[in-house]
């Protein structure tokens, strides 16, 4: 599987970034393999060897934030046949409120 | 209306696909402990398909095994007898209703929701301490009435389609309302026809009404199961709708709301993994 890739300059590249593929010089000689955790010293021996931009493995990206406003949207949609003036459907509202934290990433979900 | 007298309702669930007998013999002795194992465990082998499917869901991460079975028998070794045969049910289940006989019945959803209510089902009971393997198959099972219905009576099933579609509201509604019965019906019909045991018969009856005296804790376990996976949106289905929650259903669970959402995340991702498995 290959992890999505970013080539970037030699320039931006700091030590602890991951090489995403095989590096090889101009001879087809494999330098690095891929998956190396680059460091300070490959960094100043492949400046050497010329070597100008590096497929670089991109970080997870964060799942973007819930929209608060699509979420109740949603949720009323899903519970459009109760009324939430009902007290006597107190076991509805409970399970909703339950999703509402846990769609919004409140409470004991968020960290997960 | 496309009313289906109760006579309809048996004769449609006569027609029916069967199952593998072995799998009809699991079914039906859900609650005996004293079944030979090796004897199960060869019958079951012999249908190479159910067994390929039986041992990647056991071998998914939802069971937690740290060692790879290859077998049924190591299956039953490692994960115990009662949920290597609920496994060997499900695996059998989802393969054994022709789809597509219903225009705008969609099978993905229903096995979706169903898949799902299983695996929420199964997390409930866990935390309840109530038998893990009833409340997996009970929820798998508590809609399968649907299934009876769309198979057997495709047309009739597409004007509750329709209506559910036009009037809005629950399943069951717009099924009394078409068909004069309901999949709740249909699902105690076939739960006698393929002679599942009292306790399946029971949480399928009274998923709907747990707060029936007699009605029994499993159904209490799958009604607010179903409701959880209602609301949260798992099926794909444009016209999800969560069903009233019945306070006494609710209340018997006890849970913390850290325990209802964790128990959320399990169950979307118990549902990706066992629906890429059993839906293929």
């Amino acid at each position: 599987m290959t992890a999505p890739c970013l080539p970037l300059p030699l320039a931006e590249i700091v030590p602890g970034m991951v090489l995403a593929d095989v590096l090889r010089d101009a001879k087809g000689n494999i330098l690095l393999a891929e998956g190396v955790v680059l460091t300070e010293t490959v960094l100043a021996s492949l400046a050497r060897h010329g070597i100008a931009t590096l497929p670089i493995v991109q970080p997870d990206a964060a799942p973007p934030p819930p929209d608060p406003v699509a979420v109740q949207a949603r949720l009323d949609r899903l519970f459009r046949t109760q009324d939430p003036a009902d007290e006597s459907d107190w076991a509805s509202a409970a399970l909703r409120h339950h999703l509402e934290d846990y769609r919004l990433r409140r409470g004991a979900g968020a960290s997960a | 209306m496309s009313r289906i007298a109760p006579e309809q309702l048996a004769a449609g669930v006569q027609d029916l696909p069967s199952l593998p007998a072995v799998v009809m013999e699991l079914l039906g002795s859900i609650e005996q402990e004293d079944i030979d194992i090796s004897v199960l465990a060869k019958k079951v082998s012999y249908d190479g398909a159910l067994t390929a499917k039986t041992l990647r869901l056991a071998n998914s991460s939802a069971f937690g095994l740290q060692v790879k079975v290859t077998t049924i028998q190591q299956a039953i070794t490692f994960l115990g007898f009662q949920a290597t045969r609920n496994l060997i049910t499900a695996a059998a289940l989802t393969g054994c209703f022709p789809s597509g006989r219903c225009p705008g019945f969609d099978d993905r959803a229903f096995w979706r929701h169903s898949i799902a209510t299983a695996a929420c089902a199964r997390g409930l009971a866990r935390r309840m301490r109530f038998n893990q393997d009833f409340a997996f198959t009970a929820g798998l099972l508590h809609d399968i009435g649907k299934l009876v219905l769309v198979t057997a009576h495709p047309d009739a099933y597409a004007e509750v389609l329709a209506w559910r579609v036009a009037h809005g509201g629950e399943w069951r509604e717009a099924e009394r309302a078409v068909l004069g019965l309901d999949h709740v019906d249909a699902g105690v019909a076939l739960a006698d026809h393929w002679q599942f045991s009292d306790t399946m018969r029971q949480a399928i009856a009274f998923h709907h009404a747990p707060a029936t005296q007699g009605a029994g804790f499993l159904a209490a376990i799958v009604h607010v199961a179903d409701a959880i996976v209602h609301g949260l949106d798992l099926a794909g289905d444009e016209h999800e709708l969560v069903p009233r929650v019945s306070g006494v259903a609710w209340d018997a669970m006890r849970l913390s709301e850290e325990a209802y959402l964790h128990l959320f995340r399990e169950t979307e991702e118990q549902l990706g993994e066992m629906a890429a498995i059993l839906m293929g």
